[in-house]
């Protein structure tokens, strides 16, 4: 068996269709985290009681693990408490209701939601204490000191990080085969098994997955180019 | 799926899985050395800017920080028997380890590379010129005066690399080689106690990143004797030119969000 160059631009195109999942999956998983992130940063930065002591407690925890860990976790975990719930209380809806890309959805979103807590918390540690005074000063309340000045400047100092916390998640996402989701490694695999041509395949899902985060790199350096203009040096 | 959540098979799998800790640190212990080797490699051209190299280098970086773990993981485990047989090499003897012990070699020597240079770059250029001044060679200069420091930089950047190192090992398994996540999915296939088995590998691998990370912090603090005590993650930024670089460097560097 030669390496067969064609046959990686077959398996290219059998790639394409898988594509849509693992974009889904990185998305809604970037963004559900987000939310958590955000939530637990904000705990954490003001020291909320509670909060604060299981946000920390819960970045610790998924940042110490691997990710595969939560999903395997989460898929053999979660039904069990869902399917106990249900019989307690009679729901009709259990877990054979959840889609498989459900477990993924959720289990990644737990990841990235640890990580990106600290994105956001370094993204908001880095913005200058004096521009929440001065805010405070000309009559802001905290939350508007918060939406209107410090988040767009802890958005672009976290957005490199961000960026590769997207990257990380796209690269995360090939977890997905774990639990029968077909995404582009997922079907990678069944191409390269049905022809017998593992290498090509490979090389064919290597290939879309470098020229995604390719284009996330570039969509990054195009943003903090533009959202960095605030923060030009020198006269006019 | 399964059966009911009995704590007692937590315990029970914890001690079964202590044995195959030491599989999974060989993996991270020597793809870390191959990944320093050739991180360095890598980094030398494009430190000394020289013409053709630096290209590749470039390109092998961003190839193994562009591409999944996973995929690669496949990629060499199929793919270089295939390349070695053109050059009439029969690997088909070779176990498995040594393919996932290259393929997480190379991925890591990607992000070492990375790290490499960030460090190297932010050690002050006055140092490497008071070097010469006192007339060392360019070598001299480069063990003696820049290298120390830039290793003293450089081991937050690598304690992240080998703590996402070992999460990575995790995928390991898909080969076939038998590590903390491979032994994990077999004690289930008795008793079918699944969550049991995953709490107890999550525990594993949490303790295991937790005792590495206060290793790397003491020896951060060990290295960086001869500066003021800095070593706290949410430092003020001071006047010093390589504090500052140093948080540049973290930023491109810190392997993606996941480290799966």
């Amino acid at each position: 068996m030669t390496l067969d160059f064609s046959f990686i631009w077959t398996a290219f195109v059998k790639l394409l269709p898988a594509i849509p999942n693992t974009l889904y999956i990185t998305v809604v998983s970037v963004s559900c985290g987000f939310i958590i992130g955000t939530i637990v940063a904000l705990s954490r930065i003001y020291k909320i009681p509670v909060l604060n002591q299981l946000g920390t407690s819960y970045v610790t925890f998924i940042r110490g693990t691997p990710m595969l860990t939560h999903l395997l976790l989460i898929y053999f975990g979660l039904p069990l408490i869902i399917d106990g719930l249900a019989e307690k209380y009679g729901w009709s809806f259990n877990s054979v209701s959840i889609p498989m890309i459900g477990f993924a959805y959720i289990s990644f979103s737990i990841t990235a939601g640890a990580y990106l807590a600290e994105v956001i918390r370094s993204g908001m540690l880095a913005v200058d204490k004096g521009q929440l005074e001065a805010a405070h000063s000309i009559g802001m309340t905290t939350f508007q000191a918060l939406r209107r000045i410090v988040f767009p400047q802890a958005f672009a100092a976290a957005l490199p990080n961000l960026s590769n916390s997207l990257i990380g998640m796209l690269h995360g996402s090939t977890l997905a085969f774990t639990v029968s989701v077909v995404d582009i490694n997922a079907k990678a695999q069944i191409v390269a098994a049905t022809n017998w041509k593992f290498f090509e395949a490979y090389l064919a899902a290597a290939l879309i997955f470098w020229g995604l985060t390719i284009v996330i790199e570039r969509i990054t350096a195009w943003l903090e180019k533009r959202i960095n203009v605030y923060n030009r040096g020198g006269v006019a | 799926m399964g059966t009911q959540f009995d704590i007692a098979f937590v315990f029970e799998y914890f001690l079964k899985l202590l044995p195959f800790i030491r599989i999974s640190l060989v993996i991270v212990g020597s793809s870390i050395l191959v990944g320093m080797g050739v991180g360095f490699l890598v980094a030398l051209p494009r430190l000394y800017k020289i013409p053709v190299l630096q290209r590749i280098s470039q390109v092998y970086a961003s190839f193994f920080r562009g591409t999944p773990i996973l995929i690669q993981l496949f990629l060499i485990y199929y793919g270089l028997p295939e390349i070695l047989k053109l050059a009439n090499i029969d690997v088909s003897k070779v176990p498995v380890l040594f393919f996932v012990i290259l393929a997480y070699g190379l991925h890591s020597g990607a992000y070492m590379s990375e790290g490499i240079r960030a460090a190297v770059t932010a050690v002050d250029r006055g140092q490497v010129e008071a070097a010469y001044a006192v007339g060392m060679t360019g070598f001299q200069a480069f063990t003696r005066i820049v290298f120390p420091q830039a290793l003293a930089i450089s081991i937050p950047i690598l304690a992240n690399l080998v703590i996402a190192t070992l999460k990575d090992t995790s995928l390991a398994f898909t080969l076939g080689v038998m590590e903390l996540t491979g032994k994990s999915q077999t004690l289930v296939t008795m008793s079918r106690h699944f969550i049991e088995s995953y709490v107890a590998l999550a525990l594993v691998y949490f303790i295991i990143s937790f005792i590495l990370e206060k290793l790397f912090n003491l020896a951060e603090r060990r290295l960086l004797k001869h500066e003021a005590p800095i070593s706290s993650k949410d430092r003020v930024p001071m006047g010093r030119k390589w504090l500052n670089s140093r948080i540049d460097g973290e930023i491109a560097l810190s392997k993606g969000g996941s480290g799966i």
